[in-house]
């Protein structure tokens, strides 16, 4: 059977292989250059002890390259898309199942081998993307530290391969049950950019209590380091509620809180320098607070975030099981 | 299991075997015997049934109702039964992007008892390139590839769906000997479809004939032949005869009457003129067409699909 499997798909196999080698060859290239970039910037600025600054000043390769790395993101859908949906949907279009499944195998080989194999190449092609992403990110991720940010949590680290397997899965599933291709195509699209934006934006957050520090202004308190996780900041008011704080705010704005939500005695203040807005909200009572997941907790979340995913994909395939073992082909 | 082993047991039996989709009956009530060693001939109109009983007996499908059993065995349920049987869909379903060389390199992986060297010879001498993608060939070259990867399973029952609807009257009649031979060499009992008798009636000697559905007639072709009779005689009262035999098919016109009889005795009523019916006859009566015999020849000449 692993035979068939290759034989049928070693063309897909070959054109992956090829891309893949492509890409290899292309990060490994900026990313050596990236790389001494980084460390000769990290030894001129050791010298003039200007290390603290180096995020600011620094900028390694080029918005084009970065994009390209960025857009790595759907390369799991991807997978889902030309591996998954057509792997048993082409075999019920053409009825090339009826030919496979009255040979002197069971359905259940014959489903094992095959989905086998996809979910196997997936986890491999997924992997080895997401392996070249994270060594080519590691300079940036020293430099700016955004490695847990949404975008970069999501094309790093071992969550691309729980993406892979799931999406593959994912096709395979709908395949196997509306038995077309093209509706499978659109289905596997729809359901996993729907999971993995809910997932990312409303459930990862949660995986684990964010820590909440409050601090008074003008005090030294605990500053979270490292690639942290923002999840929210803002003001806390003499009476104990939070300020407004909008998802997105881009006018000036103080821990986030935008200046038009500041009392008025102290709106005045705000384009002075010497931190007299801080010192006026301190002396009003007000406190600032920070909720954030910190960078310690980075590899918990991969961890999570992938075992969703390989447990979705394993009712998938238990889903996918049940039909092509009862169905008629 | 072992029971149905020895020889006298039938390769196909059913009993009220049906098959019902959502909204559509494809078969009902359908009780079959097909003997060892026949090939049987299995005729309908389009649409009655014809697909759906042989996917029932390959077990791609699972019956809604009724019993069937195929060397003995329950289809779909055994693996044993799987290397038994072979099965060409109608739509003669290959790798388009595979040679006829690699499906044989596949049978061989995935076949117990396969004999990828006779397939090799008989694809060589009918001139079909092993080595081209499938999907290239002509549709009467797939269907001989198909045709004979399924043979090349050695099995000892053939189930062929509409078998040579694809192919020229010379590949036909070729394939049918070949079909024949590999019959006559023992051990080997094949089930074809088709909806034109005439395709199939120098092989076959076994018929099955569906309707709406229904089993119309199931049998060895001499006995059925022998029992059914054509009666032409003047237009009169047939109570009589439809009270003594069983009366299939009636065709009525002004001065005569044209009977189509299944015979529980000797015919000895002196206004009708008793003759032999032919297989064509036969399936058409039974099919509820009016054509009298002359036209029915015309009517099976007709282009299949």
């Amino acid at each position: 059977m692993t035979w068939l499997v290759w034989r049928q798909h070693r063309n897909q196999a070959y054109f992956a292989a090829a891309a893949l080698v492509a890409f290899a060859v292309l990060v490994l290239i900026t990313g050596l250059q990236m790389a001494s970039q980084y460390h000769s910037a990290l030894t001129a600025c050791t010298v003039s002890h200007s290390c603290g600054n180096l995020a600011n000043t620094l900028t390694l390769g080029t918005p084009l390259l970065s994009l390209l790395v960025t857009l790595t993101v759907v390369v799991p859908c991807l997978l889902g898309l030309f591996w998954g949906a057509p792997l048993v949907a082409r075999e019920f279009e053409t009825g090339t199942s009826q030919f496979a499944w009255m040979q002197s195998i069971s359905r259940g080989r014959w489903l094992t081998a095959k989905v086998g194999w996809a979910l196997l190449a997936a986890a491999a092609w997924g992997g080895a993307v997401s392996a070249l992403v994270t060594w080519w990110s590691s300079p940036a991720n020293a430099l700016n530290q955004q490695n847990f940010q949404p975008g970069q949590f999501d094309i790093q680290g071992i969550v691309p391969v729980g993406y892979a397997v799931f999406a593959v899965a994912l096709g395979i599933a709908a395949g196997t049950i509306l038995r077309r291709t093209l509706p499978a195509l659109a289905v596997t699209l729809g359901v996993f950019v729907f999971l993995r934006l809910v997932i990312g934006q409303d459930l990862r957050s949660h995986y684990l209590t964010a820590v909440t520090v409050i601090y008074r202004f003008g005090h030294a308190w605990r500053h979270p380091t490292g690639s942290y996780w923002l999840i929210a900041q803002g003001l806390i008011g003499p009476g104990g509620h939070a300020l407004n704080t909008p998802a997105s705010f881009s006018g000036a704005a103080v821990n986030g809180v935008p200046i038009a939500e500041i009392p008025a005695t102290c709106r005045a203040l705000a384009f002075q320098p010497n931190l007299k807005l801080t010192s006026c909200l301190a002396s009003r009572g007000y406190h600032g607070f920070i909720s954030y997941q910190p960078a310690s907790r980075y590899w918990a979340f991969q961890g999570i975030e992938t075992g969703i995913f390989v447990l979705l994909a394993a009712a998938l395939i238990a889903v996918t099981a049940i039909v092509v073992l009862r169905r008629d082909a | 299991m072992t029971d149905f082993q020895s020889a006298a047991l039938p390769a196909i039996a059913t009993r009220g075997l049906a098959k019902h989709y959502r909204k559509r009956t494809a078969l009902t009530d359908c009780t079959i015997t097909v003997p060892e060693g026949r090939i049987s001939a299995l005729i309908g109109p389009n649409g009655a049934g014809k697909t759906t009983l042989l996917r029932l007996l390959a077990g791609l499908a699972t019956p809604t109702a009724g019993e069937v059993a195929v060397l003995g065995a329950t289809p779909g349920r055994d693996l044993a039964l799987l290397a038994e049987i072979g099965f060409v869909a109608q739509e003669i379903p290959l790798y388009r992007r595979m040679s006829a060389e690699d499906h044989i390199r596949m049978g061989a992986r995935l076949n117990p008892r396969w004999d990828g060297a006779s397939v090799r010879q008989r694809l060589e001498s009918l001139s079909i390139p092993l080595g081209q993608a499938v999907g290239t060939l002509s549709g009467g070259q797939q269907a001989q590839v198909a045709l004979m990867l399924s043979l090349g399973k050695r099995p000892r029952l053939l189930l062929l769906d509409e078998p040579v609807a694809a192919l020229d009257p010379l590949a036909r009649r070729q394939f049918l000997a070949t079909l024949a031979e590999a019959v006559a060499a023992g051990g080997l009992t094949a089930v074809l479809s088709s909806h034109l008798i005439a395709d199939l009636e120098r092989t076959c000697d076994h018929l099955i004939l569906l309707a709406a559905s229904r089993v119309q007639l199931c049998g060895d072709i001499d006995t059925l032949l022998a029992e059914h009779q054509v009666l032409v005689g003047p237009r009169k009262d047939t109570t009589a005869i439809e009270r003594d035999h069983t009366l299939v098919h009636a065709v009525r016109t002004a001065r005569q009457v044209t009977l189509l009889i299944r015979r529980k005795g000797p015919v000895i009523d002196p206004a009708f003129e008793a003759a032999d019916v032919s297989l064509e006859e036969l399936v058409l009566g039974y099919m509820g067409q009016d054509a009298p015999p002359a036209f029915a020849h015309l009517t099976s000449v007709g282009e299949d699909q």
